[in-house]
């Protein structure tokens, strides 16, 4: 193994940080790199013959291409190459050399395979230019015929042709059958509530523009800098794609402006270099624009009915929930979306039901929480309507129902501290004080509401491998190729490591975004640091094991009569834990024993027989204040206090920062994110960042962040569940259900706009939809 | 003439030639320059990841101003200081306290939107000493973060002032610390910049022309009126990045002396504040504020600290957009345009220029040279209200925008002057609601008169915005918000700052 790979800039601690343990808020390593401007990113690698891609996309959403018209684009001085279909270098036919590590079922995307049109903005051409400014007006003078054929991209119009879809997708369980009679149920229930959710498109829309820069070695390799959530399934791909061995592709994403899911496939700015760079052999970069990003995978549009039956008391009778979806007509895309609902509350009679439907649209992809964002959306705006209808607090009609155990397959939770979640959630806002009826509380010329949601998501671990070499000047580098898109990887991997060695920060250099490193999983669905952390963790077990057996063995050895377990690591090395003041730093034990180095690997495997027992999830607590101007529809999002319930937190800075970051995705969910399509085009209409909005630092109010204690070491071995995804889930229902309570308008669908906020008959696209 | 461009960069001089004059700061920084710091993220001034800061001598002193790098011409920073976020560190790697605080609070995930971040911070850090959370929002307005949820970067803004001052070399103290012989060497080696000579770049991609004087801009508009006005580019400079438009001749107003200035004029009518053609958004605005401080809103919401400070008022004007913000407030308050052809000129109400749908009183050659705005009424019963609704508090189009100046006499309404944004293809007045306010008590009964008459006074369109009955009830409704308003029952502020934190 490399000790270090010099040129991938891993950074490092600053000198002075000092010692860590688990769970402190230690500023992140690579914050240095970040606000000087260091840090590069995919397309700021630079390459001494570089050229530059400017991809053609369609401009139909089906059909095929006749012909290209290319000689006044050829003509602009410094363009290189047009590559289409027609021209493009060999590339494999069979469709399975396409799926890559998170493929959902069917043929993937083939960019530039063949003349057809799957979607509108499909890449049909890529300029090659000697400068940036030729590629970009050359590809505006590039011109496509079409055989145009009529496209479906409206899944409101297509409901009728819904689908079962098929199931096969990494981490994708599809809705278990259903347990008691849920529509008979729902018939003898006093109680009952039924309603439509609708959920528009949205784009993950990260800061960092998708881009691969490809550097061809004089041999003909190629390391490629991809923005990717997985430097290894990019790999993975292109090596397949264009049948190039493992050792002719190094894929890197050491640093990654954000992805949100959109970095789980890889994208096609990727193929397109990779063929510019064989079919030229030099270097190339492509960098998409913020317009093309919108052609890319999207959260997907939604349609969901849910039906809940109770008691007087609140006690759920039968709970039905169905959710319709849009994919593309080459995969089915699918997602957790209704599942939730059969877990989340006891209940002991569920229906659930989930189906697709095929349009003329790029297959949507994972957005940050895929299915729970809406899915338990949906739920946890059904159960407020339903507290209502009962005139029951809405918390206390959630703790009526807690789930003890999961009744999908009768099993304990691994942890479930969802309790303290409510009630530490509930103190701090003080929600206690809130009156029942809505239309109670006004401020100003502003109408005031409390509303609150649970939220849900997946515990998971996959499995990883680490490395790490500690040298004799005390400095320890620990590897995997695992990712971090902002999320703090390299400073909770480093915590993890300092603190098992009793190291400083700053002696400890964690590499990752290499695609030779040791196998790390693909960076998603909140179960990153619960995997590499416990490959980290479990090679520093072994060095730790190694480090205490050669100092034990030294001539005069103060730890000659220790075990292992009397010997803690702090302070630089190893003491006694009964007598500090017996210690050996690592160096004085590296040089005693004449060791320069000492190397370990860790396969971490997840113990899959044990975790099959349980139930594995993480839970939180959303409160929420809003608003609301009813003159104009206008909504303020003043306050929230988001309760987590994640396992143990390895980085409380970074985790914080996590969910407080995720609350404000769950306030743009509530009331800005939605891609609008024009169906006449079959294409996306606001795609920029002035049309298609995200929430700005003006719409946020205060944001509260509790973790409640929880260390499940059933779900990891260092106790951690995750963070990345459970913030958002529930935050716009919370954020809906307060519009109700300040209102007695209730918004069923996202986002929830002024013009909607003010509809006198609460929502106007749900209704105007169908 | 000359033909190259020269500014300095940490201080220190570059010269640039050859380079198409639509090159952009931001291509020329990351692909001409190796400065890879500053990001793009969006190439239309929405998201703010490639801020970047110039300082320009102004009255003596260094003006300093974060601006978006993505859609800013690189021949329009000739004569100014250009700072990056590489320039803000000290040569023994110690960080700026913008630096420091971000890294300290948290202020950066993924890490693209933080350079950005950064500059913003070091230009607040630059022109304010301890700004209120009001203001700190304000110099962050034009950032987008999409990790996390700014208050961390809110909280950088905090703590930048508690942290030790910079100790980078190259960087001139910040205003507030009021040394102007810290900033003299800048300002020699700014001086040193300028030649007097005008810039004129001819490229077979295009030509630009940046000329000195009014009677030279105007002459050579009148000579070529087929040139594009070059103002701030927070309009034009889009053409390019996003419709990838040729632009064979642009005539930059920004190096005139005479439309830098924000002047007074005086006629039989009034005195008047004089807006110049290169008055900044920001410098117009702050002009206006002393006369209408009701427009507070309308400035923080108009559009992002750095759009504010590369925008100018003419422009804006002279655009024209139906839903430009700016115009509805103007048109309220009585405010003229100024125009020019060659020697020529004439002066306009504004709500005289807009004939049609992007269509305006202007003829060929003919340009906005100044926006006259009527100081403040003297009589006690002025109103004055301008409103914005729309859908994001920063960084949004109007879904509707209303400016009402109104005279009260005895609680009769003497005057009305009612104008929208927003309700029809150009900025214009309400004459039927006016009327119906005129001479009647600004009471419910009076108002719903002015309501209906509304109704016939506009038939707006529905787009992805809003609809047209939003449109008009959010219109009507702002009438009613008026009345009672100005009954004393509540004041709007449709975003207030100080309530966003008021517990109930």
């Amino acid at each position: 193994m490399n000790d270090l790979i010099q040129d991938l800039q891993s950074p490092v601690a600053d000198a002075g940080t000092g010692f860590v343990r688990v769970g402190m808020p230690v500023s992140r390593v690579d914050g240095r790199a970040k606000v000087t401007g260091e840090a590069r990113y995919a397309a700021e690698h630079p390459a001494h013959d570089l050229a530059y891609g400017v991809v053609v996309g369609s401009t139909i959403a089906r059909g095929s291409i006749a012909g290209f018209r290319l000689r006044e684009a050829l003509a602009v001085p410094g363009v290189v190459e047009i590559i289409t279909h027609e021209n493009r270098p060999r590339m494999r036919s069979f469709d399975l050399f396409y799926k890559d590590m998170t493929a959902p079922a069917g043929a993937p995307f083939r960019p530039l395979y063949d003349g057809e049109i799957h979607f509108s903005g499909q890449p049909v051409a890529l300029v090659v230019a000697e400068t940036f400014e030729a590629a970009r007006y050359a590809a505006s003078l590039v011109a496509v015929d079409y055989l145009p054929q009529q496209h479906e991209t409206n899944l409101m119009a297509h409901l009728a042709r819904s689908h079962k879809p098929k199931p096969l997708k990494a981490g994708f369980s599809p809705p278990p059958d259903e347990r008691g009679d849920a529509e008979a149920a729902l018939l003898a229930a006093p109680v009952r509530i039924e309603a439509e959710y609708y959920s528009g498109v949205e784009h993950h829309n990260p800061l960092e523009l998708f881009a691969s820069t490809v550097i061809r070695g004089e041999d003909g390799h190629l390391t490629i800098y991809d923005k990717t959530q997985s430097s290894q399934n990019s790999r993975w791909y292109v090596s397949r794609v264009f049948g190039l061995g493992k050792d002719k592709v190094t894929v890197r994403n050491p640093y990654v402006g954000g992805a949100f899911g959109s970095g789980l496939r890889p994208q096609y700015q990727l193929p397109l270099a990779v063929m510019a760079a064989l079919q030229l052999r030099r270097s190339v970069r492509v960098v998409l624009t913020r317009q093309q990003m919108f052609s890319l995978g999207h959260r997907p549009e939604t349609l969901q009915r849910i039906k809940l039956g109770a008691d007087h008391d609140g006690r759920l009778r039968a709970i039905v929930h169905e959710a319709v979806a849009e994919t593309s007509r080459y995969e089915d895309y699918v997602e957790v979306v209704v599942n939730w609902s059969g877990q989340l509350y006891a209940c002991d009679n569920v229906k659930l039901l989930y189906r697709l439907v095929a349009l003329d649209q790029s297959s949507p992809m994972d957005m940050r929480a895929p299915g729970a964002a809406h899915g338990v959306h949906a739920l946890e705006v059904a159960m407020d309507e339903l507290a209502w209808a009962l005139r029951l607090d809405p918390l206390e009609l959630r703790l009526r129902n807690y789930a003890e155990q999961d009744q999908m397959k009768g099993l304990p939770f691994s942890s479930k501290a969802l309790r303290d979640c409510y009630e530490q959630g509930a103190r701090r806002f003080g929600w206690a004080r809130r009156p029942l009826a809505p239309r109670s509380m006004r401020a100003g010329s502003e109408l005031v509401g409390w509303g609150m949601a649970t939220g849900t998501w997946d515990a998971m671990q996959m499995f990883a491998r680490a490395g790490a070499v500690l040298h004799a000047d005390g400095r320890l580098v620990v590897s995997s190729a695992a990712t971090d898109i902002g999320t703090g990887t390299y400073t909770a991997m480093c915590t993890l490591a300092a603190d098992a060695l009793g190291l400083r920060l700053e002696q400890v250099m964690f590499q990752l975004g290499d695609s030779t490193l040791p196998v790390a999983p693909i960076e998603g669905g909140s179960s990153h640091v619960a995997t590499v952390g416990s490959a980290v963790a479990g090679v520093c077990e072994k060095l730790r094991k190694r480090l205490f057996r050669m100092a034990r063995r030294l001539d005069n050895s103060p730890f000659a009569k220790a075990r292992f377990d009397e010997v803690e690591f702090a302070g630089g090395g190893l003491r006694l834990r009964r007598q500090p003041s017996v210690a050996m730093s690592v160096e004085e034990v590296m040089a005693a024993a004449g060791e320069a180095r000492l190397e370990e690997k860790y396969l971490m495997l997840p113990k899959v027989l044990k975790q099959k027992q349980y139930l594995r999830a993480t839970h939180s607590a959303v409160f929420c204040e809003v608003r609301v101007d009813e003159a104009f529809g206008t909504v303020r999002v003043t306050r929230v206090v988001s309760a987590v319930a994640a396992g143990r937190i390895i980085s409380a800075k970074t985790a914080r920062s996590q969910v407080s970051g995720a609350v404000v995705w769950g306030i743009s969910q509530a009331l800005h994110e939605e891609t609008h399509a024009d169906h006449r085009l079959g294409r996306f209409m606001n795609h920029n960042l002035a049309e298609y909005h995200v929430t700005v630092n003006a719409d946020v109010g205060d944001i509260d962040v509790i973790f409640v204690d929880e260390d499940d070491r059933i779900v990891s071995a260092i106790g951690a569940k995750g963070v990345g995804e459970i913030g958002i889930v529930g935050v716009a229902a919370a954020v809906c259900n307060a519009i109700f309570h300040a209102t007695g308008r209730r918004v069923r669908s996202t986002p929830m706009t002024p013009e909607k906020v003010m509809a006198p008959e609460g929502d106007v696209s749900v209704s105007a939809a169908l | 003439m000359s033909q190259t461009i020269r500014f300095l960069l940490d201080g220190r001089e570059v010269q640039v030639t050859g380079l198409p004059p639509t090159t952009t700061l931001l291509d020329w920084l990351r692909e001409h320059a190796g400065r890879s710091g500053t990001k793009e993220g969006c190439a239309e001034g929405d998201c703010g990841a490639c801020t970047v800061v110039l300082a320009d001598a102004h009255e003596g002193r260094l003006r300093w101003q974060a601006i978006n790098a993505c859609i800013r011409f690189l021949p329009t920073v000739h004569g100014k200081a250009l700072f990056t976020v590489e320039s803000l560190r000290a040569a023994d790697g110690a960080l700026h306290p913008a630096q420091r605080a971000m890294v300290d609070c948290h202020g950066s995930q993924c890490g693209f939107c933080t350079p950005g971040f950064v500059m913003s911070l070091f230009g607040l850090y630059q022109t304010q000493a301890q700004p209120d959370d009001s203001a700190l929002a304000d110099a962050l307005s034009g950032n987008l973060c999409r990790c996390t949820g700014y208050r961390p970067i809110l909280a950088a803004g905090r703590q930048m002032y508690a942290l030790p001052a910079p100790q980078s070399t190259h960087l001139p103290p910040p205003a507030w610390r009021d040394d102007p012989a810290a900033e003299a060497d800048l300002l020699a080696r700014l001086a040193a910049l300028d030649d007097g000579a005008a810039l004129r770049i001819d490229h077979p991609a295009g030509h630009y022309l940046a000329p000195r004087s009014a009677a030279d801009f105007a002459r050579q508009y009148a000579e070529a009126p087929h040139a594009t006005i070059l103002a701030g580019g927070t309009d034009v400079g889009l053409w390019v990045t996003k419709q990838l438009k040729p632009l064979p001749l642009l005539l930059h107003t920004g190096a005139v002396r005479e439309f830098a200035h924000v002047g007074e004029y005086q006629d039989a009518r009034g005195t008047w504040l004089e807006i110049g053609a290169a008055v900044s958004l920001e410098a117009a605005f702050a002009a206006l504020l002393r006369e209408y401080p009701e427009a507070t809103e309308l400035y923080r919401r108009f559009a992002s600290r750095p759009i504010r400070n590369s925008g100018t008022l003419c422009g804006n004007v002279a655009n024209g957009s139906p839903i430009g913000d700016s115009m509805p407030a103007l048109i309220a308050v009585g405010a003229e345009v100024v125009l020019r052809r060659g020697e020529q000129l004439r002066s306009l109400p504004l709500e005289a220029l807009y004939l049609d749908y992007r269509k305006k009183d202007l003829a060929a050659g003919e340009f906005v040279q100044a926006v006259r705005i009527p100081r403040r009424p003297a009589q006690p019963g002025f109103v004055f209200r301008a409103w914005k609704i729309a859908k994001r508090h920063d960084q949004d189009i109007s879904a509707v925008f209303a400016g009402f100046a109104l005279r009260l006499e005895d609680g009769i309404v003497a005057d009305a002057r009612l104008a929208y944004g927003g309700m029809a293809g150009i900025p214009r007045r309400a004459a039927g609601a006016e009327a119906a306010l005129r001479g009647r008590a600004l009471d419910a009964a009076t108002v719903a008169g002015a309501r209906a008459a509304l109704a016939n006074d506009f038939q707006p369109l529905s787009d992805m915005r809003a609809t047209a009955g939003y449109r008009l009830q959010v219109a009507q409704n702002l009438l009613t918000r008026l009345q009672l308003e100005l009954q004393g029952q509540f004041p709007t502020r449709i975003h207030d700052e100080e309530s966003r934190r008021a517990a109930v």
